[in-house]
């Protein structure tokens, strides 16, 4: 009996083999980083940290039959989770994620006056690099955004927060509930954003938000590598 | 009834001096480190709990705003305020020791005569008291 079952762990050692309750859905297909983020467990949720803004966005692990994903389900809401990593964005710059967005939040017309600036603030998705400093304000970051409004490749500045820029790199409803894959090179987008190097990343985060318009947001997440090179 | 007070503070010796910069640093420095430390730990773990900048910059930045105003306008008021501690302790010190060697100078060139006096709540009392004891005998 002993033997047998020294047989059968020596078999799963040597031909890397897993066995089928650890089998584990690969991210994706292409580098691994220093982080992956599948959401295949039900528990996926515990290696990121709830930070709540403005009300409380549902985020929950979703499965269906051939995938599971984060969900983030916002009604007026802001709160955002964050997963704490250190990497050197020099070395490792890419990152990498898939998300779709399937509802937009509803901005009223006021958004697109002088005065709507703030509802212009919700996003249905929101992926941030952050890039803690010392004193805590001069913190920077690098937030990814599905805008519906606005062209691709835009970086803007928040307005009430200097050190964060902001990257479109989806836009507009035409691919509102399918899935979308993006890749970026962190290091470049800061260079470009900043017109600086970064310094070493502390953490990524994910956010829908619909607190400003007062709305209704939804995206889902997965698929995340972080820190890998090109 | 004699006015008894000394009308200057400040008396210029190097031991008030240093008594001065002795009181009023003892203050600041322990104050100082205190105050910056919980400044900066407060608004610190704050901006970790928040973490996302709109977070900071819509909740955190208006509180250190505020904060910053108050520190501004208490922090020149509680350094004067401290200077002129230090000053009347040292003053308390200085002042009787001031006296003593000025009625000692005086004694030694015979222009003054008679026990040194000081007043009844001088720390240094005693010790002149002795010394018109030892200059008694």
């Amino acid at each position: 009996m002993v033997i047998l079952a020294a047989l059968t762990a020596a078999y799963f050692i040597f031909s890397g083999t897993s066995l089928p309750s650890m089998a584990k859905k690969p991210v994706n297909e292409g580098p691994k980083g220093l982080a992956s983020f599948g959401f295949e467990e039900p528990d996926a949720l515990k290696k990121w940290e709830e930070k709540v803004f403005k009300g409380r966005v549902i985020y929950s692990v979703n499965k269906t039959k051939n995938n599971s994903y984060l969900n983030a389900y916002s009604k007026s809401a802001a709160s955002g989770i964050v997963h704490w990593l250190k990497f050197n964005p020099k070395e490792k710059p890419m990152v990498r994620w898939k998300w779709k967005v399937t509802r937009f939040p509803v901005k009223s017309s006021a958004s697109s006056s002088g005065n709507g600036w703030l509802e212009k603030e919700d996003y249905a998705a929101r992926f941030y690099i952050i890039f803690p400093k010392f004193p805590f304000f001069r913190l920077q970051c690098l937030e990814y955004i599905w805008s519906e409004d606005l062209p691709l490749n835009t970086v803007i500045t928040n307005q009430s927060f200097g050190n964060l820029k902001l990257i479109v790199v989806e836009s507009g409803t035409k691919n509102l509930s399918q899935w979308v894959s993006v890749e970026r090179n962190i290091y470049e987008d800061f260079k470009r954003a900043f017109g600086r190097a970064p310094s070493e990343a502390g953490a990524i985060a994910i956010m829908t938000n619909a607190n400003n318009s007062d709305s209704t947001a939804e995206a889902q997440y997965d698929e995340i590598e972080v820190g890998y090179a090109k | 009834m004699q006015n008894n007070r000394r009308a200057r503070k400040y008396l210029g010796t190097s031991v008030q001096t240093k008594l001065l910069f002795l009181v009023f640093f003892s203050a600041i420095i322990p104050a100082a480190i205190v105050g910056l430390c919980m400044y900066y730990f407060i608004f610190s773990m704050m901006a970790r709990q928040m973490m996302f900048p709109e977070a900071i910059a819509a909740n955190l930045m208006p509180v250190l705003n505020r904060v910053n105003v108050v520190v501004l306008i208490t922090l020149p008021l509680s350094l004067v305020l401290i200077w002129v501690v230090a000053l009347e302790l040292s003053h308390r010190i200085a002042g009787p020791l001031y006296r003593m060697e000025k009625d000692l100078d005086e004694r030694i060139k015979g222009t003054r005569q008679g026990p040194i006096i000081l007043r009844k709540n001088d720390e240094l009392k005693p010790l002149a008291d002795k010394i018109n004891k030892l200059m008694c005998k």
